[in-house]
């Protein structure tokens, strides 16, 4: 009868375990996709990767209405950064470090993208900078902010790319 | 309570829990999260965000190279190559200064009188441009002529690119295309879906009484340099750039006559790098000013590199072809040597700024003279 109670409990404690964990594993593959946020007057609802791309590589230095762009990326491992890099520029660090370094260089832009050492440092920024735009785990972001579609799907959509 | 009965109350309320804060967890995850800032925002991080100006910063670009050559061609064992400044300031949010200036070490140095210095000081590029949008920015200022593709992708930063040497085409110093402008530029993208066309439109001095520099100082004649240059991006071929340009000019050296000087290029890109591909191609035509006799002159050049996969990724061997054919009637170029080059090597990034490479080169100026082999190696950096 003792060993019975002990299977039970042991039982018990299992199911109380799953309880606790499938709704945080849930959450977790939902924050594996990174939210592309902007600041609130940034005109735009949704971007192509092809638009993405242009951004993050400086080709496009300004938002319609000749709004300027100021790129807040992540700190080199970061997450966010490597999803980036990865399918945005399909570049590998030093090789994103080079076109950024040869794209000064060029007289292409005077501004570098802006380093944020964390994701509250991105949605603190992104949300004050005008014209901002910045890449944050979607499990993140608040209520405040302004997340753009890319190539029509928003984070936790089917199909989304960037994750 | 028996322990059975004590074990069955907790088996029920672990199913109700189950039901009823599995549904609302799974809700709470799939929800937005509360406000990432609940607390009042960073003023000191906010104000170390916001630009300031001017912002200068200044980058530079070094070599060290080695050479061996069979004849006496160049420069042999170790040279310091140049040392390159690169100044960018932003003055407010649409202007933006660039600056590039060299020092190169010159092999006449302490001779003459006065003694010539240890290098040659240069300013290379000096732009103050004005952005109103990305279809519209507008510079003034000296600029590595936007005619070609390397120079003005690599100007005088070795470590950027992929070889040692630049093709002879487009050598610093060298004659064949006008390497410097002075003048004014209107750039931008032009509206065009996903094929993201680009253009640059340029009115200035053109080449100077000496050829090869460019009319620091002023026009040395009544007939301006024009220059269009169009390349398109396309969104479907990330990486790919092709493009075409149009040059004219009149030129004017002393004890000859002006002539009129016409240069169509084009150039083609696959800017990855396993592979890289960059073919570029360039006549020149000139016409002594009031005659039809037109000579041509061609230049172009064939690079292939490639990345080699992991674990090997720091290697990248590359292969070049050049070819230079001078118009044996055009006196412009008159001392302009033709050429047949082939370059082989390997790039080796021994960090993320610092690469060594080292390349041998098989090169004939005439078919009656005879190849000359030699082998290169160059430590390059940017800091």
């Amino acid at each position: 009868m003792v060993m019975v109670g002990a299977l039970r409990r042991r039982i018990v404690c299992q199911m109380l375990w799953l309880a606790l964990a499938c709704p945080i594993t849930l959450g977790a593959q939902t924050g594996h996709d990174v939210a592309v946020v902007v600041h609130p007057d940034v005109p735009i609802d949704s971007l192509t990767t092809a638009d993405l791309r242009r951004l993050v590589l400086g080709d496009r230095g300004f938002w319609p209405g000749s709004l300027r762009v100021t790129l807040l990326l992540r700190a080199p491992v970061a997450y966010e950064r490597d999803v980036v890099l990865k399918n945005i520029c399909e570049m590998t660090e030093a090789q994103f470090r080079q076109h950024w370094i040869a794209k000064v260089f060029r007289a292409d832009t005077a501004v570098a993208p802006k380093i944020v050492y964390s994701s509250e440092m991105a949605a603190d920024l992104v949300n004050r900078m005008a014209g901002a735009i910045t890449f944050i785990d979607a499990a993140q972001v608040g209520r405040g902010m302004r997340v753009v579609k890319i190539d029509g799907r928003m984070p936790g959509d089917k199909g989304y790319t960037l994750h | 309570m028996t322990d059975y009965s004590h074990s069955r109350f907790i088996v029920r309320a672990t199913l109700v829990s189950i039901l009823c804060l599995g549904p609302a967890l799974s809700a709470a995850a799939q929800q937005p999260a509360p406000p990432a800032h609940p607390t009042p925002p960073d003023d000191q991080t906010m104000r170390e965000a916001q630009p300031e100006y001017p912002s200068l910063h200044i980058a530079g670009f070094g070599d060290v190279d080695f050479a061996a050559v069979n004849r006496n061609d160049g420069a042999r064992g170790f040279t310091e190559g140049q040392f390159t400044l690169h100044m960018v300031s932003a003055l407010s949010p649409r202007i933006a200064f660039f600056g590039e200036v060299t020092f190169t070490p010159r092999v006449d140095a302490g001779t003459g009188s006065p003694a010539a210095t240890g290098f040659n000081a240069e300013v290379e590029r000096a732009i103050i441009r004005f952005d109103q949008s990305d279809a519209l920015k507008v510079s003034f200022g000296r600029y590595h002529t936007p005619i070609n593709w390397w120079n003005t992708a690599f100007h005088h930063g070795q470590w950027l690119q992929t070889s040692i040497s630049r093709p002879e085409m487009v050598q610093f110093g060298g004659r064949f295309i006008p390497v410097h402008f002075v003048g004014a530029l209107v750039e931008g993208v032009a509206p065009s879906g996903g094929w993201n066309i680009n253009y640059q439109a340029g009115i200035g001095n053109g080449r100077g009484n000496v050829i090869s520099r460019a009319g620091d100082a002023g026009d040395n004649n009544d007939v301006p340099a024009l220059l269009f240059n169009v390349f398109a991006k396309p969104d479907r071929l990330f990486g790919l750039q092709v493009g075409a340009s149009a040059y004219s000019d009149r030129i004017t050296t002393i004890g000859r006559p002006d002539y009129n000087e016409r240069i169509v290029a084009g150039h083609a890109v696959w800017q990855h790098e396993n592979p890289e591909v960059i073919a570029e191609i360039a006549d020149v035509r000139h016409t002594p000013v009031g005659t039809s006799v037109t000579t041509s002159s061609l230049a172009y050049y064939v690079q292939a590199a490639y990345r080699l996969p992991a674990p090997a990724r720091l290697w990248k061997p590359y292969y070049r072809f050049e070819h230079i054919d001078i118009d044996s009637n055009d006196v412009v170029f008159a001392d302009v040597p033709n050429l047949d080059v082939s370059i082989f090597g390997v790039r080796y990034d021994i960090s993320t700024y610092v690469c060594i490479k080292t390349e041998g080169r098989i090169r004939r100026r005439a078919a009656n003279l005879p190849w000359t082999n030699g082998w290169f190696s160059q430590i390059a950096f940017t800091f």
